[in-house]
């Protein structure tokens, strides 16, 4: 078995199929890379049992074969190299041989067989989404998933396939974020859970994707496959919540402000809360919002005042800042609108411009009581 | 037996027929003539009455309709609670010129601990009358006050000469002036407790004396030992300035039954907004809301629910009242509706190395 291919262009590739692979694994082999050799066509998988990624590179090759190289030693090296032809020779004695322009190295490598299968997916039913509205709906939905063990349909984004649509929602219990797009369509129903590590992989290699991506799924597993590339993930078992209820239908209060303005005074009075609770409240009266967060353990206070445009009563909320930030920064309107009906209940924050046609975002945040 | 307790000097100031004679200050026309402050429309409950009503047998707590029967001359006249208050606040500082011993019980009650007092008097029977003096003076009302040497004596001899009264029982008295008191007039045993104590032949304090305090414990339980030492001149209960407020609440009795639940919703709101007014304005808030439920036959039931978070606001306390409306059936119409909020945070803000709580709310799932 033998082959030649580009250092940059393999490296590339390697790169991102070395996210796959987890910084430990009680499986050895899945410390490797698998290398398949089929005459000019070389596919390169990683896998963490829950996730396998492969990628087929074209090479320069004659022979075919199946071994799994050390990924860690093969990428430390690959990065060293301006761009050159590599030259891969896999000897019998389980050595496989590089030649680069600058010298020879060896790296053991292990049988191909000893790598684990990806899982083939059994009457899987397929949808088709352009690359980067893919990568816009994980981005916008991934930062409100929660971490919680307890609750790990909670700990990935929820996709809701429709014909009408497709919806992808997160939650932590504190915070939730729902998108939708409804230029894109399934042609059947289906909802599966999505983890959120296979989900962070598309999101760095599809952005800026014009490339179709064909994601067929069945109750247990979800197959993404798009350029020269697929991945395989185990889905997460369970069901999700359901969200929709949680979602106030009636807000009589709805305030209406520039994004960057509140984000940035969010940010600055935040800085003053308690830095447990990084609780801020908001105070508004009028066409007044009153921005303000007290730390009472050290005596610091800040307060700030913004216009804004507001229907309803006054009223006064609290709110966990980093909630907020993360929403308002997640979010690319210039205005945005914030409903609330009570100081218990969940604020609805909702972008009012810089919005595709029949692309919808609903972000929820539950509040912070306040004490007095 | 005798046990060593510090002998102090307590006041117990009563004003008389307080909202009655208030609205008689404010208005002239109904001076000398028998009034009811509430206790108008079909089911009103008369709050206070003047002592020319009280001649006629009209008390407080009583229907409008019974007293109009007793007295139908009777004049009920709205009551105007801001002004009780604001009178309320003028007689208290009245009192601060003498002690900041100050308990008040309520807009028209107050015990007064003038063991070491302002003005360097000993003499608490003169402080007595120089403070009925003075509120009588500078708001024109009439007060009765009760002397003793705790606060549970003072408190039943201010009814001793009332009205516009006072009845010292100095520390030598305390003891006969128990034993001879009608078990009765005993504070806080009303018309059950009196009927029990007739039974086991108790009708005097003197009777009450002779049971022994495992006799009083079995019978009337906690505060049958209470008894046991009160009688015996024994009342460790301090004067406590700026009582903790425990609760608010606040009710509504319907002039029709009611039977249906939107209805029912329109009074809770307007009792949601009252408390959430009261409790913003002394700056308080609870996390357990209680709805009280008088039927049309009169049984009581009263439903709650605890919060994980302090509240004050007005749709938050609707809401919670609301879900315990709905939380069962009603069993009847019903012809009273009450909301209270307690759980207080007056507790902990007493305390300043006590951490301000927020909690942060979850969705629902």
């Amino acid at each position: 078995m033998k082959f030649i291919v580009s250092s940059t262009y393999l490296l590339k590739q390697l790169q991102v199929l070395g996210g796959v692979i987890n910084s430990s694994n009680t499986l050895p082999i899945l410390d490797n890379f698998l290398f398949e050799l089929d005459h000019d066509k070389l596919t390169v998988s990683a896998s963490d049992l829950e996730t396998t990624m492969a990628s087929s590179l074209d090479v320069d090759s004659e022979s075919k074969g199946s071994v799994a190289i050390p990924a860690r030693l093969l990428l430390d090296t690959l990065k060293t190299f301006p761009e050159q032809p590599l030259t891969f020779i896999v000897e019998e004695n389980n050595i496989v041989e590089i030649s680069s322009n600058h010298g020879k190295y060896a790296l053991a490598y292990a049988n191909g067989n000893e790598f684990p299968k990806a899982v083939a997916l059994d009457n899987p039913s397929t949808t088709v989404i352009k690359g980067d509205v893919l990568a816009t709906a994980i981005s916008k939905t991934i930062f409100a998933a929660g971490n919680d063990d307890l609750r790990p349909v909670m700990s990935g984004v929820f996709f809701q396939f429709s014909t009408e649509g497709l919806t992808f929602v997160a939650t932590d219990a504190h915070k939730l974020v729902k998108y939708t797009r409804e230029d894109v369509k399934a042609n059947q129903v289906a909802e599966f859970i999505m983890p959120k590590k296979p989900l962070n992989l598309l999101k760095g290699i599809l952005a800026s994707s014009d490339e179709d991506v064909t994601i067929e799924y069945n109750d247990s597993n979800a197959k993404f496959t798009f350029e020269n590339s697929e991945l395989i993930c185990r889905l997460i078992d369970g069901k999700y919540p359901n969200y929709e209820a949680v979602i106030p239908k009636e807000n009589p209060n709805k305030l209406f402000i520039d994004r960057t303005q509140f984000l940035n005074s969010v940010r600055r009075v935040s800085i003053f809360s308690n830095k447990t609770t990084h609780q801020i409240r908001l105070k508004i009266a009028g066409a007044e919002l009153n921005i303000s967060a007290e730390d009472i353990d050290y005596s610091n206070k800040a307060e700030e005042r913004l216009t804004c445009d507001y229907q309803g009563d006054d009223m006064q909320i609290g709110f966990n800042s980093r909630f907020l930030t993360e929403m308002l920064n997640n979010l690319s309107a210039d205005q945005v609108q914030l409903e609330m009906s009570m100081p218990n209940r969940a604020g609805i924050l909702t972008p009012i411009d810089g919005l595709d046609e029949g692309e919808h975002i609903t972000m929820l945040v539950m509040p912070v009581m306040l004490n007095s | 037996m005798s046990v060593d307790l510090p002998i102090r000097k307590i006041i117990h100031v009563d004003m008389d027929a307080f909202y009655a004679s208030v609205e008689q200050i404010d208005n002239p026309d109904l001076k000398g003539k028998p009034i009811a402050v509430g206790g108008g429309g079909k089911r009103g409950v008369i709050s206070a009455a003047s002592y020319e009503a009280r001649k006629f047998g009209v008390k407080s707590a009583m229907s409008g309709n019974l007293a109009a029967k007793l007295c139908p001359e009777l004049i009920f006249v709205k009551p105007h609670f801001e002004r009780y208050t604001e009178i309320s606040k003028k007689i208290r500082k009245i009192f601060y010129d003498y002690t900041d011993l100050v308990e008040p019980l309520s807009l028209d009650e107050a015990y007064l601990d003038v063991t070491e007092n302002k003005k360097g008097n000993p003499s608490a029977s003169l402080i007595a009358k120089e403070i009925r003096e003075r509120i009588f003076n500078e708001v024109g009302l009439t007060a009765s006050a009760g002397i003793s040497i705790n606060k549970f004596v003072a408190k039943i001899a201010s009814d001793y000469n009332k009205p516009n009264g006072q009845k010292i029982v100095n520390p030598e008295e305390v003891i006969s002036f128990l034993e001879d008191l009608d078990i009765r007039r005993f504070y806080g045993v009303g018309k059950v407790t009196a009927e029990k104590m007739y039974q086991q032949g108790i009708f005097t304090g003197k009777d009450l004396k002779t049971k022994s305090i495992e006799y009083l414990g079995a019978h009337f339980g906690k505060s049958g030992r209470y008894y046991y030492y009160v009688v015996r001149g024994i009342h460790r209960g301090e004067v406590k300035p700026n009582r903790i407020r425990k609760s608010l609440a606040a009710e509504r009795t319907f002039s029709e039954n009611l039977s249906s639940e939107v209805f029912m919703l329109e009074k809770l709101e307007h009792i949601a907004a009252e408390i959430s007014r009261r409790l913003n304005k002394s700056k308080v808030a609870g996390k357990t809301v209680t709805l009280k439920i008088k039927y049309s036959d009169f049984t009581l039931q009263t439903r709650s629910k605890t919060l994980p978070y302090f509240l004050s606001d007005k749709s938050i306390i609707l809401e919670t009242a609301k879900d315990l409306l709905y939380q069962e059936r009603l069993n009847n119409s019903v012809r009273l509706l009450g909301i209270s909020i307690s759980n207080l945070n007056t507790e902990t803000k007493k305390k300043p190395e006590h951490k301000s709580v927020s909690v942060q709310l979850k969705f629902g799932f």
